[in-house]
C-alpha cells in the first residue's frame, strides 16, 4: 500500500498544529544539561577493564620489534594487543574507494602519528597508562610524505604497499561547454586558494565498551556512535563475524559533527575483551588521543579556480582544480567530502558550465573524516571569493553580482551543471530581507568613513545553497555505491492510549527527539508529553542510518509521518467495522475518528487503540491486533550518476545569505566581527529553536575554521604540531558573534511537510563571508587573502608586504 | 592522560610543608609543590612533570592574605588570582597588577590558580613576569635556612625555572604601591581572550615638565623571561610625549628584543613587530592616564 506522506503541517490530520512550527521546550535537555543522560563514560559493566593504546610516534616507519612482555606481567594488567593478534583476527578495514585501509592497529608499519600500536586492558585507566610504557616498539623509519607535493614526486614512497601510487583518485569531471563558455567570456579570473586542515571538535570525545560474548561468538558495543548501523556492519567486516552478531548500542553524546569516528577505538576495544576472555572493555579516547589521530581531522586542500564571466557581470564558467590531502589513505571517508560539491558547486547561480579536476591524494598526515558540512565550506570559500574578485574587477557591488545571477524562483526544480536538482528557492527576496535588517548601506557609510581614519573595516556578503537530505548516489562517484538512505521509526500506541517512537538513533544535540514528539503529538491529537521517544539499538531497531548530511530532520519526518499513517489506516478499518460504515468514510482529525457526515459518531485515537488491543471480539474478521506500525523513509525519486557523476542526489536546497562587518586592525592582523547578520531559507521550519541552535552552533564553527582552527603539521618533518586544546583553539563566546537571524520560508514541494535540510547551512556559508569581509576590508591596500585560518600571523604578514612596498 | 603514579601530601603549616620538602630531598624522592594545579596537572596528566610526591599547600591557610605593609602590597602565596581581581587595595593602590591580573586565563582559571603559583612557575607568557620586572617586585622564599627575598629581576632564570631550591616554598610576593602621577598601561596580543599571550607589554613613566620620566618598559610572552626594554626607556626619558616618539620607541624596543619565540601561533619575526605596535600602544595609554 502505498503511503503518502503530508507534503506541509497543514495536511497533517489537526484542524490547527499545536506543536509543529513552535519553539517548543526540548524534552532532551533536562538529562542533557543536568548529565543524567546516559553518557558512555558513566556507564560501566561489572568486572569491566579499561583500555589504553600506545600510539606511533612516528608519521612513516616499519615496526621490527614489539616486546610486550614487561607489560604482561604488570599487576592489573588483564590483556594486551598487538599487531600479531590483529593479523590473526582482523580484515582490513572497508574504504571509498577500496584499497586504502588498514586494520585498526598497525601490523608492519605505522603511516602516521598516533597510529595505534598496542594496546592495554588493566583494572584502569591509570594502570593502563603505566602499562604502555613497559611496551617496547623498534622503529625502521621510512621517508615522510609530508603533502601532496611529496606524494606525486616522481621518487614518492608508497603509503599503500598494494596501490601503484598515492594516488587515491585523479578525476575530471566536464559539465556543459566549458571550453566554449571560457572562450566567449570577457573575462576569465583565476585564482589559488589554501584550505588547512580542521575538523569537528565535540565536547566529548569518543568512548565505547566493549563485550565480546565468547560463548556465543558476538560482540556488543555500547558506545557514543554517531551511525550505529553503519558501525555494526563495518565491525563484522573488520572483526569477522557475521553483521547479525554484532549489536551496538548507542549512547547520548556530547555532540559529534562527524567526530566521533570509533571504528578503531572499537575494535581494539571488542579484540581486548576477547583476549580478556569476554571481559567487557571501556576505551575512552582522550583529548591528545583525539586531535592527534581521531576522527576530528578534515579538509585539506590546495586550489586553484576560474571563474567566466561576460563584460556585464554575468557568471557563465566555473572551473575548480582541488588537490586534497587525504591523510595515511581513506579509512574515514574524507573523500566524501570532495565528492560532495557536486551537489552544489555553482551555488545559487546559473552558471551555465563547469568543471571540476579532483585529485586525493594520501600522505603520512592523520586520514581525514567527515565534519559538518563535509566538503562544501571551503568549496564555497573559493566559489564566493571568486564572485567577488569579479565584482571588484567590473566595479559592481556584490550585492548587485549575486543578484544578477541568481536561479529565479520560476526555474525551479532547477538542475544543475553538475546534476544535482534543486527543488525550490527564493534567493533575491533572503537578499533583501538581509539587506534590510543590516542597513547595508549605513554600513558601506560607515566603512568609508572609517577608511578616513585609517581604520579597515570590511563587508562580506556571501549567499550559499545547502544540499540538505543526503544520498549515497551522491558519493557513488568516490566509491560507496547506493541508492537511497533508509531511516526508520516504530509508533506504537498502548492499550492506555500512550504512544511510544522507537528509533535507531540517540541524543547528540540537535533535538530530534523533541521534533518526533512534537509530530507524534500533533498527529494524533496528544499532549506532547504523553509521547515517549525511545532508543534502540541496532539489532533491534528498524533500518535506520541517523544523523549526517543535514538529513535527519526530514527523514525523521518522513518516516514518522508514514508509521503514524499506517496506523491511521488501520484504525479507519476498526471504526469503519465499529460504526458500521466504509472506511473511506472515516476520517483523523484532531485526535478522534470520526465518521464523515454524522456528527458525533467519533472515538479517540486511544478507545481505538484500547479496542485493537483489548476487545478483539469488536475487530474485523482476520484483523491482527496491533495499533502499531513501522515505516522506513528514503528520499523518492533519486537516480545513479551518469558517467560525468550526475544525478538527482541531496533532496532538498536550502538556501541562506550572511553580511559580516569585520574590522582588521593593520598592525596585528587580527580580524574582529563587529556585526553578523543571517537570513535563511530552509523551508517549513518544524521547530523554529532548532533551526536557530542549528544556524548559531554552525556559526561558531565556521568562525573557528576560518580564524582560529588549524591541524598544524611541521613543514620541515610532517611531525604533527598540534595535539593540545592550547593549540587547536576553538573559538569560544567571546570570539564566536550572537548573530541577528531572520528568515523566509518557501516549503520544499518534494520533502516531507516541506522541510529542507538545515544542519549544515551556516558552516557553509560563515568562513566565505568572514573571507570576503576581510578582503573588502584591505583590498584597497592591493592585498587578498587566500588562506585560512586567517590567522593574525597570516593577515600581519600580508599587511606587512603592503607596508613594506610603501 | 593519566598522572604516572605519585605520593600525595598535604601538610598544614608552612613549616610542616619546608620539613617535609626537606625530609623528601633526603630521602631522595623528587617532589613537586601542588598549589591550585592549573599548570602542574595538566603537566601531570600529560606525564611531562612526573614527581614522586606532590606536596599540596592547599590546607597551609597562612599563605592566604592581601595587605598593605611598608609601602608595598603583600600577598601570600596561596592566595588566588581572584582574590587579586576582587581586591579594592590593589584595584586602587597598585593597579597595574590588578590590571594585568584580569588578563590570566579565564576567571576559572582565576579562582583556581594561585598567585605564587604563577610566580613559580614562570611561564614565558605569564602576565605576573612583566609586572614583577615593571614594578621590581620581591619575592619571599621560605627554607630549612629561613627565609630569603629575591628581587624580580634575580627570580626569573629561564624557561619555567625561578630562584626556588627544591626544599624551598615560595610564600609572598610584594609591589610597591604604585606612586601618584605614574601612568600606566598593559596591554596583550592573545589568540583568544583568555589564552596565553603571544605578546605583551607593561609600561609605567611619570611626567615631569611635560617630559616622560621614570619610564619602565617590560615585555613577556616573547622569550623565555619577560625583560625591561632599556633602550627604549632611555629614548624615552626626557623627552615630551608625541605619536611620533612613541612609534620610535616602538622600533627601538622590538629592535632591541633578543631573538623572539617562535610556536605555531605566531613567528618570531611577528613577535617582534607586535612588541613595537604594543609599546607604541601603552606609551599612548599611559601618557593618557598621568592626565
Ligand atoms: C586555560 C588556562 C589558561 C591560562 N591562562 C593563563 C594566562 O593567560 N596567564 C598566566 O599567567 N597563566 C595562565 N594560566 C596558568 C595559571 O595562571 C596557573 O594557575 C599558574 O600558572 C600556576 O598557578 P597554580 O596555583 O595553578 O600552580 P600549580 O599549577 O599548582 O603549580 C605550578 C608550578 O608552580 C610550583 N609552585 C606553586 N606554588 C608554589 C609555591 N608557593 N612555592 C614554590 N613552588 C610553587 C609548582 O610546583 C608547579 O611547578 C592558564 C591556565 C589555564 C589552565
Amino acid at each position: 500500500m502505498a503511503i503518502t506522506i503530508p507534503g506541509s503541517p497543514q495536511d497533517m490530520p489537526t484542524t490547527a498544529p499545536r506543536y509543529v512550527g513552535k519553539e517548543v521546550k526540548r524534552i532532551e535537555d533536562p538529562a542533557l544539561v543536568t548529565g543524567t543522560a546516559e553518557f558512555i563514560d558513566n556507564f560501566a559493566l561489572p568486572g569491566m577493564a579499561h583500555a589504553a593504546i600506545l600510539r606511533s610516534p612516528h608519521p612513516h616507519a616499519k615496526i621490527l620489534r614489539v616486546d610486550t612482555s614487561a607489560a604482561e606481567q604488570m599487576p592489573g594488567v588483564v590483556a594486551v594487543l598487538t599487531g600479531a593478534d590483529i593479523k590473526r583476527w582482523c580484515n582490513v578495514g572497508t574504504t571509498a574507494p577500496e584499497g586504502w585501509g588498514s586494520t585498526p592497529m598497525a601490523v608492519d608499519k605505522v603511516r602516521f602519528v598516533g597510529e595505534p600500536v598496542a594496546a592495554v586492558a588493566a583494572t584502569s585507566r591509570y594502570v593502563a597508562e603505566d602499562a604502555l610504557e613497559l611496551i617496547e616498539v623498534e622503529y625502521e623509519s621510512l621517508p615522510t610524505v609530508r603533502n601532496p607535493q611529496d606524494a606525486v614526486a616522481a621518487d614518492a614512497p608508497l603509503i599503500f604497499d598494494n596501490q601503484p601510487s598515492n594516488v587515491i583518485q585523479d578525476r575530471t569531471y566536464t559539465w556543459g561547454e566549458v571550453d566554449q563558455v571560457f572562450d566567449d567570456a570577457d573575462h576569465v579570473y583565476t585564482e589559488k586558494f589554501r584550505w588547512n586542515r580542521v575538523g569537528a571538535n565535540p565536547m566529548e570525545t569518543f568512548g565505547c565498551i566493549c563485550h565480546w560474548d565468547v560463548v556465543n561468538n558476538s560482540l556488543t558495543c555500547y558506545g557514543s556512535y554517531q551511525t550505529p548501523s553503519f558501525i555494526a556492519l563495518g565491525r563484522a567486516a573488520s572483526l569477522n563475524l557475521p553483521s547479525n552478531r554484532v549489536r551496538v548500542v548507542s549512547h547520548p553524546h556530547g555532540g559529534s559533527f562527524g567526530g566521533k569516528g570509533g571504528p578503531r577505538g572499537t575494535d581494539i576495544a571488542a579484540l581486548l575483551s576477547r583476549k580478556a576472555n569476554g571481559k567487557p572493555v571501556k576505551y575512552i579516547e582522550d583529548r591528545v588521543e583525539y586531535l592527534l589521530a581521531g576522527a576530528g581531522q578534515s579538509w585539506d586542500r590546495y586550489y586553484q579556480a576560474s571563474l567566466a564571466v561576460t563584460a556585464d557581470g554575468k557568471l557563465t564558467g566555473f572551473k575548480v582544480d582541488l588537490v586534497d590531502d587525504q591523510g595515511a589513505g581513506a579509512e574515514g571517508y574524507g573523500t566524501i567530502s570532495a565528492a560532495k560539491p557536486l551537489a552544489a558547486f555553482t551555488g545559487c547561480y546559473t552558471i551555465e558550465a563547469a568543471q571540476y579536476h579532483m585529485k586525493l591524494v594520501a600522505t603520512n598526515r592523520a586520514p581525514t573524516y567527515a565534519y559538518r558540512g563535509y566538503g562544501p565550506p571551503p568549496h564555497n570559500v573559493v566559489l564566493e571569493s571568486m564572485v567577488d574578485i569579479a565584482a571588484r574587477d567590473l566595479g559592481m557591488d556584490p550585492v548587485d553580482i549575486r543578484r544578477r545571477n541568481y536561479i529565479q524562483p520560476d526555474q525551479f526544480p532547477y538542475t544543475i551543471p553538475s546534476g544535482n536538482e534543486y527543488d525550490s528557492g527564493s534567493y533575491a527576496a533572503v537578499l533583501d530581507k538581509v539587506i534590510n535588517m543590516s542597513e547595508y548601506q549605513a554600513m558601506r557609510q560607515q566603512q568609508r568613513e572609517a577608511r578616513e581614519q585609517g581604520r579597515l573595516l570590511g563587508i562580506g556578503v556571501v549567499n550559499t545553497v545547502e544540499p540538505g537530505v543526503f544520498d549515497w548516489n551522491a558519493y557513488s562517484t568516490v566509491g560507496v555505491p547506493g541508492v537511497g538512505v533508509p531511516e526508520g521509526v516504530k509508533v506504537a500506541i498502548d492499550i492506555l492510549g500512550h504512544i511510544t517512537v522507537t528509533l535507531g538513533f540517540t541524543l547528540e544535540g540537535q533535538g530530534q527527539y523533541t521534533l518526533a514528539a512534537q509530530l507524534v503529538a500533533d498527529y494524533f491529537g496528544v499532549e506532547m508529553d504523553s509521547v515517549r521517544v525511545t532508543y534502540a539499538s541496532t539489532d533491534v531497531a528498524p533500518p535506520h542510518f541517523g544523523h549526517g548530511g543535514s538529513r535527519l530532520g526530514v527523514a525523521l519526518s518522513g518516516a514518522i509521518m508514514g508509521a503514524c499513517k499506517k496506523i491511521e489506516e488501520k484504525f479507519r478499518l476498526v471504526v469503519a467495522g465499529l460504526m458500521q460504515c466504509e472506511p473511506d468514510h472515516v476520517e483523523l482529525m484532531d485526535g478522534h475518528m470520526r465518521v464523515q457526515g454524522m456528527p458525533g459518531a467519533e472515538m479517540p485515537v486511544a478507545q481505538v487503540a484500547g479496542t485493537m488491543l483489548g476487545r478483539s471480539d469488536l475487530l474485523p474478521p482476520g484483523m491482527e491486533p496491533s495499533p502499531e506500525a513501522t515505516y522506513v523513509w528514503t528520499a523518492d525519486d533519486r537516480n545513479e550518476p551518469d558517467d560525468q557523476g550526475r544525478c538527482k542526489s541531496y533532496l532538498t536546497a536550502a538556501n541562506a545569505c550572511h553580511i559580516a562587518l569585520v574590522e582588521v586592525d593593520r598592525d596585528t592582523g587580527i580580524t574582529q566581527i563587529l556585526k553578523y547578520f543571517i537570513v535563511d531559507d530552509c523551508g517549513t521550519r518544524l521547530n523554529p529553536a532548532n533551526v536557530e541552535g542549528q544556524i548559531q552552533g554552525s556559526v561558531a564553527q565556521g568562525v573557528g575554521a576560518v580564524l582560529y582552527e588549524e591541524y598544524v603539521y611541521s613543514e620541515a618533518d610532517g611531525q604533527p604540531l598540534v595535539s593540545l586544546f592550547s593549540d587547536y583553539l576553538l573559538p569560544g563566546i567571546h570570539e564566536v558573534p550572537m548573530t541577528e537571524k531572520a528568515f523566509i520560508e518557501t516549503p520544499s514541494p518534494v520533502a516531507p511537510l516541506g522541510a529542507k535540510g538545515c544542519g549544515e547551512g551556516a558552516i557553509h556559508t560563515t568562513p566565505a563571508t568572514i573571507v570576503c569581509a576581510v578582503n573588502d576590508a584591505i583590498a584597497h591596500l592591493g592585498v587578498q587573502t587566500r588562506e585560512t585560518p586567517i590567522s593574525p600571523n597570516r593577515l600581519w604578514k600580508l599587511l606587512q608586504d603592503v607596508v613594506e612596498e610603501n | 592522560m593519566k598522572p604516572a603514579p605519585f605520593d600525595y601530601y598535604a601538610p598544614e603549616t608552612l613549616e610542616d610543608a619546608v620539613a617535609l620538602l626537606e625530609k623528601l630531598e633526603d630521602d631522595d624522592v623528587e617532589a613537586k609543590i601542588l598549589a591550585g594545579g592549573q599548570s602542574l596537572m595538566p603537566m601531570l596528566s600529560l606525564r611531562m612533570a612526573r614527581p614522586e610526591a606532590l606536596v599540596d599547600l592547599g590546607k597551609i591557610k597562612s599563605l592566604d592574605y592581601i595587605r598593605e605593609e611598608g609601602g608595598n602590597i603583600s600577598i601570600g602565596a596561596m592566595t588566588s588570582k581572584r582574590a587579586v581581581e576582587d581586591s579594592a587595595l590593589i584595584r586602587e593602590k597598585q593597579p597595574l597588577l590588578h590590571a594585568a591580573t584580569l588578563h590570566i586565563g579565564h576567571r576559572q582559571i582565576r579562582n583556581q590558580g594561585t598567585v605564587g603559583g604563577s610566580f613559580a612557575h614562570a611561564d614565558p607568557a605569564a602576565e605576573y613576569g612583566a609586572i614583577a620586572q615593571a614594578l621590581g617586585m620581591e619575592m619571599v622564599v621560605v627554607g630549612p635556612d629561613g627565609e630569603r627575598v629575591v628581587v624580580a629581576d634575580d627570580f626569573y632564570i629561564s624557561f619555567l625555572t625561578a630562584d626556588i631550591d627544591s626544599t624551598e616554598v615560595l610564600t609572598e610576593v610584594r609591589a610597591p604601591v604604585m606612586a601618584a602621577g605614574t601612568g600606566w598601561a598593559f596591554q596583550e596580543i592573545c589568540r583568544r581572550q583568555g589564552d596565553l599571550a603571544i605578546a605583551g607589554t607593561a609600561v609605567t613613566l611619570r611626567l615631569e615638565n611635560g617630559n616622560c620620566t621614570d619610564v619602565v618598559i617590560a615585555v613577556f610572552g616573547v622569550n623565555a623571561i619577560a625583560a625591561r626594554l632599556g633602550d627604549a626607556e632611555q629614548l624615552l626619558n626626557g623627552k615630551a610625549p608625541s605619536e611620533a616618539l612613541f612609534r620610535e620607541a616602538g622600533r627601538v624596543a622590538s629592535a632591541e628584543l633578543d631573538e623572539p619565540i617562535s610556536d605555531v601561533h605566531a613567528s618570531g619575526e611577528y613577535r617582534r613587530d607586535l612588541v613595537a605596535t604594543l609599546v607604541r600602544r601603552c606609551l599612548l595609554e599611559a601618557v593618557e592616564r598621568v592626565g
